[in-house]
């Protein structure tokens, strides 16, 4: 035992006079800057997607609805509550949020005796913390609990796409597919959004898993022209998609089109189980073979319905085969969903026009019900001077003369009057036409809108700009100039508004500021009309129509006239999507009409 | 060897002989045994577990080791979760070393799927290790100090271990389950001015463990009860699985940081500690040596790591994330040695099996079994915390 | 690594070798030849140490996957020694005799997993759960969350929605 042994202990006295170390107000003691405390969450740029919740393992939260927060598209109307008897504070909630509302305050002390206070929804019920900049957010940089940034789409170049019509868009690979769906979060937020209520999380989960067969099933239950869809879907899912409000958006449409391309036509009965239906011995017309009467045609047929399209033109398709250009939607896919369609026993009878081959009433007569959807095909006029020269087209003439294989006027300055898809799909159609002609492109697209109105998709109109064509939007067209009966140009006053305060169509133009488009051919693409003459003055007697001439019908798309159900761009749209519910829809209402009626 | 080795009761004719396999019969009928408990609430330092004591006068004769006061199945849960949502809970299963946790169970997840962590993230990973490790031996100093009746220490102790946590606040957003080392990479880089905060702790408890030198380690009561006493021999440490300080404290240089270098070890100069006698004051002094290296390691890695880099490695969508099939054993030095993190997966979103091997599992029981035969009572506790155990990793 | 399981090779027989990593491997060998092996690789091989024994629960084969984790200090490599075993009436023959702490593992695998070491000491004491009546709670088919919901209760007025079927409930209900 040494003496340095006994002494040494008693340095320890020193500490006597040592200012004490204890915080002697630990409740106004502060959380650090990254503290994670009691939660915040912005309710404004929440859109309740519950991502939060499905990522708690402690089941801490619960989605519930909030009062005056509503619900629509993009925006469940609900909002995360937290349970903080369950909270474990790891804040991967925060992490995971596809918005960023979520956020945690650096507050860590409260106490009540009532437990039932420690649950609340952040945002909505008021709390001290609710303003506290500190506490913990999201780490940055370089810190995604999923993939942020959509995976690029492989594409033709514009130089080896801008003279032929091949398809420009290559699709997915199996890899590139896997991993665009692996940044799904699975919220379903979409599936409110598309007209046809697919079930997209269910079919990005089966391209994840690659299990085709699945996504193929889960596709043809709402949707029966997946590889049209896959291509041209006007994808309002995209916009509301909840990884898009901090990344790019899923690539639904692309990852639809994915599984559709992986199955063969000889596959799809035995995949979706659709030999042998049973006929029930009804008989349905349908008038015009576009999305919504194919799509009436296929859920009737597999419904045992003896199902009979009437088509005026010589293929099927109607838009899809006549208004999109084959560079976006190939021929050869158009044939493959609607070879499946007559697979199923369903009947076509091309160059047959209701109303003038075959009448509406002789149909009501021989079939138990009737289907229309017979879309909007009148080219409107601008109705401005010079609009009747035989140098100005419609785009629909025109577009439905390329598919026809006829051989059009191209011009070599051309203008286009519209900014809508149908412009779009005209000017880079003229463009492939000149280049092929005269080895160049000339062709002005413009629009009334400006361009963060134009109501194109954005991707159409970067793609024409690629292509060369010219894309000038906002201008209104006032005459078009004409000397020695040849078309000169286009005279355009900017226009500074379209819509008015309350939203309707009323142009407003500034006069002063004027521009002149050089042009020997000009196509006007500002919307299509309907035609119905099809419809005799009796039957119409039955229906109803509102105060712009529109067809009323009911939820189920049934018409004033009870035999004859109406869908498709007449009334819903105009595009494919709304099409293909319509037709769904009004196939679900004839079989309950006339199981009612029978 | 010892210069003095601790000595048991020289009369042994008051005690049973031994049989032939070298154990006591114990026949409890004969009342001249008492049962005695130790624990379960909290007997030392070590967290909720029980000694069943069997002792003969103030001798302990047999002893069991009772768990099972704080088993939450974390292995079970685990199955039952994805993995991201094990994250959370992985920290849970040892209440002072939770980054020991979340670095196995990240690294062996990230071994399977093939993610390689980003450099910057590997630093912050070495260094909230070395911080926990400080914080764990600083909790520990004060549990084996008070063990042997001496309380001041775990004053001083707890508040330097305070200081730390304060550290952990500011760097990961917790104090205690810091949840910082996500799978992939971790979750922020250093606030502005740690460093600076990190070195006035560092040198705070530099100057206490000065202090704490004198006190305790040159303390006559703290030798006169430690030296000599709970003798680990060299050859037990295979035989038993021993690992880190109970192993270098009999000179078995055996330390995860050298043998299986991971992060950013290999880049930081340090020498294993080792010791030679093996009993209670030389396992302290090592912890000491261990706790000071702690300081200095992170001061190197301080100098060492860059100002700036990715904290994360781009990986799968964390709510369907698939490992792939395979299994795995990913391992790291703890403070009580080879911690570890056995993970099987099947390629589904949820892990097939976790294994978590903790040192506590062959220290506190079988060894401690065996260690603690002839112990006086009073020297149980102080034993018992000598062999740094924590419950929570033997039962999980 | 690869002359150790050359060498194992010569004397028994081991199926589907994995290099994990460059200083880990697993091999599966028979129930019957494992202790043998086992006893070889620490006697002869010096995987003196024992890292970790558990059991893995493979319910769809009807199989228990048993995992002897060896270490071998000096040259600083692991090998898992993977024993497969039916699940009907477990049984596994006892490694105690080899290191020490392998009578608590035993005694863990036989609560938590039900498989039985006979002549393990102790193997058939409670270990971590007393008075446990259930099947061995670590198996595949013990429903943790079903046991949860039947020992306690939830707490009262908890709620919660999927946003996709909220949605559809407010704004397309007939569709």
């Amino acid at each position: 035992m040494k003496l340095k042994d006994i002494l040494s202990p008693f340095t320890a006295w020193k500490h006597v006079v040592r200012e004490p170390v204890t915080i002697k107000d630990p409740f106004s003691r502060e959380g650090a800057d990254r503290y994670r405390g009691f939660h915040k969450n912005d309710i404004e740029t929440c859109i309740g997607c519950g991502t939060c919740e499905d990522i708690c393992q402690n089941a801490a939260i619960d989605m519930v609805p909030v009062e005056g927060i509503e619900t629509k598209d993009g925006d469940s109307g609900l909002r995360p509550q937290i349970d903080y008897g369950r909270c474990c504070w790891c804040a991967l909630c925060v992490d995971v949020c596809t918005t960023n509302s979520l956020s945690l305050s650096n507050h860590f002390t409260w106490v009540d005796e009532d437990a039932d206070v420690f649950r609340f929804i952040p945002g909505v019920d008021k709390k001290d913390w609710d303003n506290e900049e500190r506490g913990w957010k999201k780490p940055e940089p370089n810190y995604e609990l999923y993939e942020k940034e959509r995976v690029p789409m492989r594409e033709l170049h514009p130089e080896e796409r801008d003279k032929s019509f091949i398809e420009m868009v290559k699709g997915y690979s199996k890899e590139e597919a896997e991993r665009e769906a692996d940044r799904c979060v699975e919220c379903g937020i979409c599936i409110a959004t598309c007209p046809a209520h697919m079930g997209i999380p269910e079919y990005i989960k089966a391209v994840r898993e690659d299990n085709i067969e699945e996504g193929f099933k889960k596709l043809y239950e709402t949707n029966p022209l997946p590889e049209i869809c896959g291509r041209i879907c006007t994808h309002k899912c995209e916009t509301v998609c909840s990884v898009g409000h901090t990344g790019d958006p899923l690539s639904i449409r692309w990852l639809k089109r994915y599984i559709a391309d992986q199955v063969e036509s000889e596959d799809y009965k035995n995949i979706l189980g659709t030999d042998g239906i049973e006929n029930n011995g009804k008989k349905i017309a349908i008038i015009g073979s576009g999305p919504s009467g194919l799509s009436a045609a296929h859920y009737l047929a597999l419904m045992g319905y003896q199902v009979k399209i009437f088509e005026a033109f010589d293929k099927a398709g109607g838009m899809m085969r006549y208004g999109i250009p084959e560079y976006r939607l190939p021929y050869d896919q158009i044939d493959k969903d609607i070879n499946y369609i007559l697979s199923l026993g369903v009947e076509i009878q091309y160059n047959t026009k209701v109303g003038k081959d075959v009448s509406l009433a002789d149909l009501e007569k021989e079939y138990d019900a009737v289907f229309a959807g017979t879309g909007l095909h009148l080219g409107r006029s601008t109705r401005i001077p010079g609009s009747d020269h035989e140098n100005v087209y419609f785009a629909t003439d025109l577009l439905r003369e390329i598919t026809q294989g006829k051989e059009i006027h191209v011009a070599e300055k051309i203008v286009v009057i519209g900014g809508g898809n149908v412009a779009m799909d005209i000017t880079r159609s003229l463009a492939r036409l000149q280049n092929q002609k005269y080895g160049k492109v000339d062709v002005t697209a413009t629009s009334l809108e400006s361009e963060d109105i134009m109501p194109a998709d954005r991707e159409e109109i970067v793609e024409s700009r690629e292509e060369k064509a010219i894309v000038d939007p906002g201008w209104g067209p006032t005459s078009i100039e004409i000397e020695n009966n040849k078309i000169k140009g286009l005279h355009v006053q900017k226009c500074t508004s379209v819509f008015d305060e309350e939203g309707r169509f009323n142009p407003k133009f500034d006069e002063s500021q004027t521009k002149f488009f050089e042009a020997d051919m000009i196509v006007e693409s500002i919307g299509q009309g309907m035609d119905i003459e099809y419809i005799s003055k009796d039957i119409r007697e039955q229906m109803e129509f509102d105060p712009r001439g529109r067809i009323i019908v009911d939820d189920y798309f049934q018409s004033g006239a009870k035999w004859l159900f109406v869908g498709g761009d007449i009334i819903q749209g105009p595009d494919v999507i709304h099409g293909i519910a319509n037709g769904h829809r009004a196939a679900i209402g004839i079989d309950k009409y006339l199981n009612e009626k029978a | 060897m010892n210069k003095k080795r601790f000595t048991i009761n020289e009369d042994r004719s008051l005690f049973p002989e031994k049989n032939a396999e070298g154990k006591i019969d114990i026949d409890l009928s004969s009342h001249k045994y008492l049962k005695l408990w130790q624990g379960p609430q909290h007997p030392g330092i070590t967290g909720n577990m029980s000694l069943e004591l069997t002792v003969l006068g103030d001798e302990v004769m047999d002893c069991e080791t009772h768990v099972g006061y704080l088993h939450r199945g974390f292995e079970k849960l685990m199955e039952r979760r994805k993995y991201i949502q094990c994250f959370p809970i992985v920290c849970r299963v040892a209440v002072p070393e939770p980054d020991f946790n979340e670095y196995c169970f990240a690294s062996a997840m990230e071994e399977l799927a093939g993610i390689e962590v980003p450099e910057m993230a590997q630093w912050l990973r070495t260094l909230v290790l070395e911080m926990s490790r400080l914080q764990s031996y600083l909790m520990w100093i004060g549990g084996q100090s008070g063990a042997f009746g001496s309380g001041i220490i775990g004053q001083w102790s707890i508040y330097l271990r305070d200081l730390v946590l304060d550290r952990f606040e500011e760097l990961t957003g917790g104090r205690v389950y810091h949840m910082y080392q996500l799978p992939g990479g971790v979750r922020g880089l250093l606030p502005d001015g740690f460093k600076q905060r990190m070195e006035e702790t560092l040198l705070t408890i530099e100057k206490f463990m000065d202090d704490i030198d004198k006190v305790m380690f040159n303390n006559a009561v703290f030798k006169k009860r430690s030296v000599g006493m709970g003798y680990i021999d060299p050859s037990w440490v295979n035989k038993f699985g021993i690992t880190g300080p109970n192993a270098r404290a009999a000179g078995i240089p055996l330390d995860v940081r050298k043998d299986y270098p991971y992060l950013k070890y290999p880049e930081l100069d340090f020498d294993v500690v080792v010791g030679k006698d093996s009993d209670i004051y030389t396992r302290a002094d090592i912890r000491r040596k261990d706790l000071l290296l702690s300081v200095d390691l992170i001061r190197q890695i301080f100098a060492k790591m860059p100002e700036k880099g990715d904290i994360k490695a781009k990986t799968p969508n964390v709510l369907h994330w698939k490992v792939p099939k395979g299994e795995t054993y990913s391992r790291a030095e703890c403070t009580r040695g080879e911690y570890g993190y056995y993970m099987v997966s099947d390629g589904t979103e949820y892990p097939r099996r976790i294994n978590v091997r903790g040192p506590s599992y062959t220290h506190a029981v079988a060894l401690l079994e065996k260690m603690i035969i002839n112990t006086n009572i009073a020297d149980v506790a102080g034993l018992m915390v000598s062999l740094h155990t924590y419950p929570p990793e033997i039962e999980r | 690594m690869k002359d150790i399981i050359d060498r194992i090779k010569t004397k028994y027989t081991i199926s589907e070798v994995v290099e994990q990593r460059k200083n880990l491997s697993f091999v599966t060998v028979s129930k019957e030849q494992a202790i043998s092996i086992i006893t070889f690789l620490r006697d002869i091989e010096g995987f003196k140490h024992l890292v970790l024994l558990t059991a893995a629960d493979w319910i769809e084969n009807d199989k228990f996957q048993l995992t002897y984790l060896l270490n071998n200090p000096t040259e600083k490599i692991d090998l898992g020694v993977r024993v497969f075993i039916s699940r009907e009436n477990a049984s596994m023959e006892s490694a105690h005799h080899l290191w020490e702490q392998v009578a608590t593992y035993q005694r863990e695998l036989k609560e938590m997993f039900g498989i039985d070491f006979p002549d393990s000491p102790g193997v058939d004491k409670p270990f971590i759960l007393e008075g446990w009546e259930d099947i061995p709670p670590y198996r595949r088919d013990f429903d943790t969350k079903q046991y949860s919901e039947d020992t306690y209760f939830p707490r009262p007025g908890r709620e919660s929605n999927d946003p996709a079927e909220y949605m559809k409930k407010k704004l397309y209900p007939n569709e």
